[in-house]
């Protein structure tokens, strides 16, 4: 609670209107190419429409009926959960664990690991897709070539299950990863040193100064980092899925967001498309409820 | 500090191969765009040219006005920056010394938009911009995107580990909000605010979906909508000219993340007090 | 900090506005440049791929009409990426007067878009050109831009059909006659003895997100995709040519199963003999190829008729207004001339739908002689039969679920019988 206490009440009704002033600029961009387009398709959502008739039909809860018969959807979800436990695992642990090495263990090539690592995240992913797909090629690619050497077939990762998520998160993190790590660093980076030299001087080990001290006391990043990696990975996650296997093989590689776009932009089901889109906001926004009720109050703010 | 050099030495193992993973592609980016395509179909693990060309910059160089389109991704991108930064200043100041009616839900509800796929805003949006008369020019591709939830959630994050000590000693002093927000919690936030820019102005520069939707003429469009034209399923694509223009795209980033680098990884004063 | 960025934010919405003000004046919706009608033409031509025919033609257009100005507006991510600018422009109330319309929309397009058929317009202003149609396109082309209703809907533009290209060098070393197989059966053959004789593999069958390619495998062994209007490609002679392919992939291993771009990639940088693709391939395919390259007719089942599905897209007039309509013909016109179809082809890969261009002296004639490649297709222009798009809204739906179930047969996770049998069912379910 930031709320300053030392205050008297006729201050708090000043402040309200500064608030709102300060907020404004943001609050008509939300409103207008946010929350209106989100209103149009909560209302989308309960038509049969092929995005350029006239007519649309009303179809009342037929649509949101489909998504939860239809097995393809329980699929769809079944990939978001992997990508999303993927994205976690390559951008938000590892990171984490490889900035407070950087920062605590490692004396020496600091910055220029920090500026590597960092690079790939300027490139955009339609140039990484691309770029991948020629690499990964699984018969042709330098990379088929290199493992031929040592007598090993690549498989085909664009056709297979499994293969296909992994690739396609490998593909998104190496972009994504650099500017996760920096944060987290700048975050770590930022923790007293005299608390980690105490905690050294007393024989604590590495592991337990991650655990016990620096993960509390960047968890501010830390909760940060893990929530867009799970907002925006996920829509990252859409532009190599578009490119290199458009959902495929038989829906293997694409999640909620991809599909979605499908029904609408490929197929035509628009109102198909909004429900899908509702019922996943629907699982987000209760995911964020359950964050903002539990886990900001374990979040360490200073003092 | 007595650390294992074996251990150092381990880890400064895993670092290289780390780097060697998320560069390759990007050395071979550049030297295949320094080569010509039957070349690039044929010796394909030689990534450094041995007879390097220039011609797939120069078929990009002559086939479009690239000083125009880098000009347009250039707008777009910084103008998109500044106003996500201010806006996203702005609030996350709100959200944390403010103290109003309805602050929590309206936190959550910004928050959630992070969550709204793209899909879902598309189409509405370019029915509104059709309406204002704003489709194929800059605005019409900023618009939409002058505020930003990230943004706001990593500097609110910021702000909230300044000591709330002082501010209270500022407040004390009935120094206005303008003012400390000016002279106090600006500098102590500067690392975030600037790695929020960057990342802001990089994801603008390279983005696709939405402008592809408004752009229309070609003098018009941004460097990665220039991409496409020499992508094309159906009389395969020419990656080599693909990759040069990949190159030209990345430069601009790349130099501003250069310089801005010690920005980010700002040495923060042990607790801020000055 | 605070002023600069002050400064900052005023200088840029400065030149932001003068930025604004520039394009917008020149977006100024004015169909009008002092005499001429300006029409747009849209197209999915990259640079690629035609690009730059496109501009050329447009120029030289601009250049001898007195009456009319082309804008052209390249539609990236094809004839789908078309489509969609197509219904942002429609909901807006606009849209452009010519348009490239991809067979797979045809039904799509004319069920929901505002179009005239060219006869319409010539009928109405252009009576010199009345037979223009009738004498110079065969009709079995013109058929190809007729709707599910019979109407005709547009004129066809750009053409392909798929050939084979083989690797003459592989051949050779796999001692095979260099001229390529002429049956599916041989093709299955030739390309188990490549991969025993030479370790590189024998075949690639495109793999886009569509299903030409299996429409012309299917239907030239006797298979339909629709008979009046209900799905029948689950025949005994559908499912026995799905499943040669099926079996050189997962029985010989000598096909590989790739998406597009890889497979064709493999094929150009020798790892793949033979690849089953669109004509509209063949410069990237000539240009950067090492090994002696040929293009070959599409293979037949026996001595069964040859049934291929044409490729490509139709002009269509979108143009709301008389005098947009008028100038979109003009221009059609002069695309359709000889020469300009000539420089069409050259361009693109495409062959030409009017059918003196490929003799003619100012046409293809010398092209041809030089081109060996293109011959195979235009021979096989005799041949060709619509695109099959499943007529109705779910149309596209149906075209998807046939694209799934390619994964799950060549994936070997269905047979090719029950796979190829439950997709027919659900897509006349979804046909209705």
């Amino acid at each position: 609670m930031e709320a300053i206490q030392t205050f008297a009440k006729p201050k708090i009704i000043k402040d309200h209107w500064k608030a709102y002033l300060l907020l404004i600029p943001s609050l008509v961009t939300f409103v207008l190419f946010m929350f209106w387009p989100f209103l149009y398709t909560v209302y989308l959502s309960f038509f049969d429409w092929n995005m350029v008739s006239p007519t649309k039909e009303f179809v009342g809860l037929q649509n949101y009926i489909d998504v939860l018969k239809d097995p393809i959807t329980y699929k769809i979800f079944c990939n978001t959960l992997i990508y999303m436990a993927l994205l976690l695992i390559i951008n938000c642990a590892v990171p984490y664990v490889l900035a407070f090495v950087i920062d605590l263990v490692l004396s020496r090539f600091k910055n220029f690991y920090k500026g590597a690592i960092f690079l790939p995240s300027v490139i955009s992913l339609v140039v990484g897709s691309i770029l991948f797909t020629w690499l990964l090629n699984p018969v042709s690619g330098p990379a088929a070539i290199i493992l031929g050497w040592f007598g090993i077939e690549m498989p085909v990762w664009s056709k297979l299950d499994g293969w296909v998520i992994t690739v396609l998160s490998l593909i998104t993190s190496w972009k994504i990863f650099g500017y996760n790590f920096i944060i987290l660093f700048a975050s770590i980076n930022g923790i007293s040193r005299e608390v980690i030299e105490a905690a050294r001087l007393d024989d604590i080990p590495l592991w337990r100064i991650f655990f016990k001290i620096v993960l509390p006391m960047s968890s501010s990043t830390g909760i940060y980092v893990f929530i867009i990696t799970i907002a925006q990975g996920l829509q990252y996650v859409f532009t190599p899925i578009k490119v290199i296997t458009q959902g495929g093989p038989n829906y293997s590689s694409a999640n909620t967001i991809y599909h979605a776009y499908h029904e609408a932009f490929v197929l035509y089901r628009t109102g198909h498309s909004a429900a899908l889109s509702i019922l996943t906001m629907a699982i987000f926004l209760l995911l964020l409820i359950l964050e903002f009720k539990f886990v900001e109050r374990g979040i360490h703010y200073e003092n | 500090m007595k650390t294992n050099p074996l251990i150092g030495l381990s880890w400064h193992l895993v670092f290289i191969v780390l780097i060697f993973i998320l560069l390759f592609p990007i050395i071979f980016a550049v030297g295949t765009s320094f080569r010509p395509l039957e070349d690039a179909y044929n010796n394909v693990l030689q990534f450094i040219p041995l007879h390097p060309t220039f011609e797939n910059y120069e078929a990009f160089f002559t086939s479009l006005d690239v000083a125009r389109i880098m000009m347009n991704t250039f707008f777009i991108a910084a103008g998109i920056t500044i106003f996500k930064v201010v806006t996203s200043f702005l609030a996350a100041y709100a959200f944390v010394y403010l103290d109003f009616k309805g602050k929590n839900l309206l936190y959550f509800l910004f928050i959630s938009t992070m969550f709204i796929p793209f899909a879902v805003t598309m189409i509405p949006n370019y029915l509104v911009l059709s309406d204002i008369g704003l489709t194929d020019s800059v605005w019409g591709v900023m618009l939409p995107q002058f505020a930003d939830a990230v943004g706001i959630f990593l500097i609110r994050q910021s702000m909230k580990t300044i000591p709330p000590s002082l501010i209270e000693v500022a407040k004390v002093d009935s120094i206005g909000h303008w003012l400390i927000m000016k002279d106090i919690v600006l500098p102590l936030v500067k690392p975030a605010v600037t790695s929020t820019g960057i990342w802001f102005f990089i994801l603008a520069w390279n983005e696709y979906v939405w402008p592809v939707l408004i752009l229309k003429n070609v003098e018009n469009f941004t460097l990665p909508l220039a991409l496409q034209m020499y992508i094309s399923s159906e009389g395969g694509t020419n990656f080599t000219v693909a990759m040069a223009v990949s190159v030209i795209t990345m430069i601009i980033p790349l130099t501003l993340y250069l310089f801005f680098q010690r920005y980010i990884i700002g040495t923060f004063t042990s607790s801020g007090i000055k | 900090m605070k002023p600069l960025l002050k400064l900052f934010c005023v200088f840029s919405v400065v030149l932001l506005m003068a930025a604004c003000g520039n394009s917008k004046a020149k977006e100024a919706d004015s169909p009008n440049k002092g005499e001429k009608t300006v029409i747009e033409y849209w197209h999915v031509n990259a640079e690629t791929q035609g690009g730059k025919a496109v501009e050329e033609l447009v120029e030289e257009f601009n250049k001898q009409s007195e009456t009319t100005e082309v804008v052209a507006k390249y539609n990236p991510d094809m004839y789908k990426g078309l489509m969609q600018n197509l219904q942002a422009e429609a909901a807006a109330g606009k849209s452009p007067a010519v348009v490239q319309v991809g067979w797979a929309f045809l039904d799509y397009f004319s069920n929901n878009f505002q179009y005239i058929a060219p006869q319409e317009v010539i009928d109405a202003h252009f009576p010199e050109d009345k037979t223009f149609l009738k004498d110079y396109f065969l009709p079995n082309i013109m058929d190809l831009a007729k709707n599910s209703e019979g109407k005709q809907v547009g004129i066809p533009y750009s053409l392909s059909n798929p050939v084979l290209y083989i690797n003459k060098n592989l051949l050779k070393e796999a001692g095979l006659d260099e001229n390529g197989p002429k049956t599916w059966g041989e093709v299955k053959e030739f390309s188990k003895t490549i991969k025993e004789k030479t370790g590189k593999f024998g075949f690639y069958l495109q793999e886009p997100a569509d299903n030409w390619a299996t429409q012309a495998l299917l239907e030239s062994n006797g298979a339909k995709m629709i008979t009046d209007g209900k799905a029948t490609f689950a025949s005994k002679e559908g499912i026995e040519a799905y499943q040669l392919w099926r079996d050189m992939i997962l029985e010989d291993k000598s096909a590989v199963h790739l998406p597009w771009d890889q497979g064709v990639q493999s094929f150009i940088d020798g790892n793949v003999a033979m690849a089953y693709t669109t004509i509209a391939q063949r410069s990237n395919i000539q240009d950067n190829a090492e090994f002696d390259v040929a293009a070959i007719k599409s293979p037949s089942w026996g001595g069964k008729e040859v049934r291929l599905p044409a490729g490509g897209a139709m002009l269509a007039i979108t143009a709301q207004d008389e005098a947009q309509q008028k100038a979109a013909w003009e221009f059609m016109k002069y695309l359709y001339s000889v020469e300009s179809m000539a420089k069409w082809t050259e361009g693109t890969g495409y062959v030409p739908p009017r059918k003196d261009v490929a003799e003619a002296e100012n046409g293809l004639k010398t092209y041809l002689e030089e081109n060996e490649m293109m011959k195979a297709a235009i021979e096989q222009m005799d041949v060709i039969v619509p695109w099959t798009s499943f007529p109705g809204d779910a149309g596209l739906q149906a075209e998807q679920l046939l694209l799934d179930v390619r994964d799950q047969i060549l994936g070997g996770n269905v047979s090719v019988k029950e796979g190829l049998e439950k997709t027919e069912k659900e897509i006349n379910k979804l046909l209705k």
